[in-house]
């Protein structure tokens, strides 16, 4: 065994962890509220829909998802006095109007032949927006000074990427005909204008690029 | 999507037959059924040496299943029909999602059981009562009414049904019914943990909870099905109540209430088989 009085660098070899980071506090703060906001928005969807599936693998896995991104609200709740805002209500609201207008759209399909809309809504706009902006947020934090955040990223990451293929082989089980296939890219099409128009989860920038509003990419 | 959704709605495919608790009450056979044969046992529980016990073992996890999808609906229902904050604190939220998934593996579990025992879904007619307690618009009254009454007809029912698992030599059904009762035992404590904070300082409302609670009990106690007494087909799991946080005098309360319903159902048999004689000899 190596001479335990023999000075250590701090860092092992393997260890390429890196102090800076694309956030500050407030930044980071500012994007776990968003972050809460929409999670909550979704499991409460999720919950409410159970009751107008028919489908019953499709009630069972809305059951299961809903407590997914329950617990992923818990998480943001807890981190959010941890960058300082003791008041979590504060930053526990949506970036934008076009953002609750998403999820005005997003939640209005309530009968029970529209399992594809809520499905689509779900699996094929919103959770693929949260991968990404999570994992931008995962890729650019502070790797050591906002680690906390960075495990629960991980853990969340974890439940979207297999909630998302959930979904998206319920989707596939239950697009049959042309006439199907259509009405899930029109659903698909119409929410992801709106996403676009709030730029993204956490608003303009939420992967890096603020997006241009539609005027500037006209010009 | 709207708030408070309407119990006539439930989305079900073409298997499922629903039934209100008004058509089960209406329907005379549910009386009769009641000691059809007691003159030849010494006890109406569900146990394996009853010579319909397969039926009745597979009617009571149909109902289970049936259930089971009606709860994991009523706990989703819980999140989406009340503003958070306002209405109900994020924490109750939080708690309801959880138990969302609980009913959703008791879904679950409960369809693979009842494959295992031979039962094809929509075997028997769903009834919807246990939604319909789940459909107040106060958030206090769905937590008497569906964790501390409903969940806690769960306790009383798995518990029957481990125990029949256990006398029929099944150890797959005891030990997926000793599972749910875990969760079910956390339900009704979260119920019973809830009612007391949202009613803090609030005896009215705290009281319109509890008789609520005791409204939906009776009603699940119609027909005498669930009693302390062994002419009851499902007993009463006092240990495991005690557990969920009920006290010895709500546990008793609930006791005289089952009782109550078993005489009542006893009277409406008698009550028929009177009219029948009289017909007979008419």
């Amino acid at each position: 065994m190596a001479d335990p009085r023999k000075p250590r660098p701090p860092f092992a070899p393997w260890d390429r962890r890196e102090l800076p980071g694309a956030f500050d506090v407030e930044e980071s703060a500012r994007r776990v509220g968003h972050y809460k906001w929409i999670e909550m928005k979704l499991f409460e969807a999720l919950g409410g829909w159970v009751a107008t599936v028919p489908e019953l693998d499709v009630k069972m896995r809305l059951g299961t998802h809903c407590y997914h991104h329950a617990w992923h609200a818990e998480q943001w709740h807890k981190r959010l006095p941890e960058l300082r805002e003791m008041n979590p209500d504060r930053l526990t609201v949506p970036p934008n109007d076009e953002m609750v207008a998403f999820i005005e759209a997003l939640t209005e399909p309530e009968a029970p032949e529209l399992t594809i809309e809520k499905l689509v809504g779900v699996y094929r706009v919103l959770v693929p927006h949260k991968v990404a902006a999570y994992t931008y947020h995962l890729n650019n934090t502070s790797q050591i000074t906002d680690a906390p955040t960075i495990r629960a990223l991980r853990f969340v990451l974890q439940d979207e990427m297999e909630d998302w293929r959930d979904g998206e082989m319920l989707i596939q089980s239950l697009l049959d005909t042309p006439a199907e296939v259509a009405r899930a890219a029109e659903h698909q099409s119409k929410l992801e204008q709106i996403l676009v128009r709030a730029g993204g989860i956490a608003g303009p920038g939420t992967i890096g690029y603020a997006i241009p509003a539609p005027e500037e990419v006209t010009a | 999507m709207r708030k408070f959704f309407p119990v006539e709605e439930l989305a079900r495919d073409e298997r499922f037959h629903t039934i209100t608790m008004r058509d089960r009450m209406a329907d005379p056979r549910a009386s009769r059924n009641l000691n059809a044969d007691q003159s030849r046992r010494s006890s109406n529980r569900l146990s394996p040496d009853r010579k319909d016990a397969s039926d009745a073992a597979r009617s009571m996890m149909h109902g289970i299943f049936v259930g089971e999808i009606q709860a994991l609906e009523g706990a989703g229902r819980t999140c989406w029909d009340f503003t958070t904050g306002g209405e109900a604190p994020f924490a109750l939220k939080l708690d309801m999602a959880r138990q969302a998934w609980d009913e959703a593996r008791h879904v679950e579990i409960s369809v693979k059981l009842a494959d295992w025992m031979g039962t094809e879904i929509g075997q028997f007619a769903e009834n919807t009562v246990l939604f319909e307690a789940a459909c107040s618009h106060d958030p206090v009254l769905r937590l008497a009414g569906v964790n501390r009454a409903l969940e806690g007809l769960a306790i009383d029912v798995f518990t029957t049904m481990k125990e029949f698992g256990d006398l029929a030599g099944d150890p797959y059904l005891e030990f997926c019914e000793d599972w749910m009762l875990a969760d079910e035992v956390t339900h009704v404590k979260m119920g019973s943990d809830w009612l007391r904070r949202l009613t803090e300082g609030d005896a009215e409302r705290r009281a319109a909870a509890l008789e609520f609670q005791s409204v939906v009990d009776k009603l699940f106690s119609y027909g005498g099905t669930r009693s302390d007494s062994d002419e009851s087909i499902i007993g009463l799991a006092r240990r495991f109540r005690h557990l969920a946080g009920f006290t010895d005098d709500e546990i008793d309360e609930i006791a005289d209430v089952s009782r109550q319903a078993l005489e009542e159902a006893k009277e409406r048999k008698r009550r028929l088989q009177e009219r029948a004689a009289a017909g007979a000899a008419g």
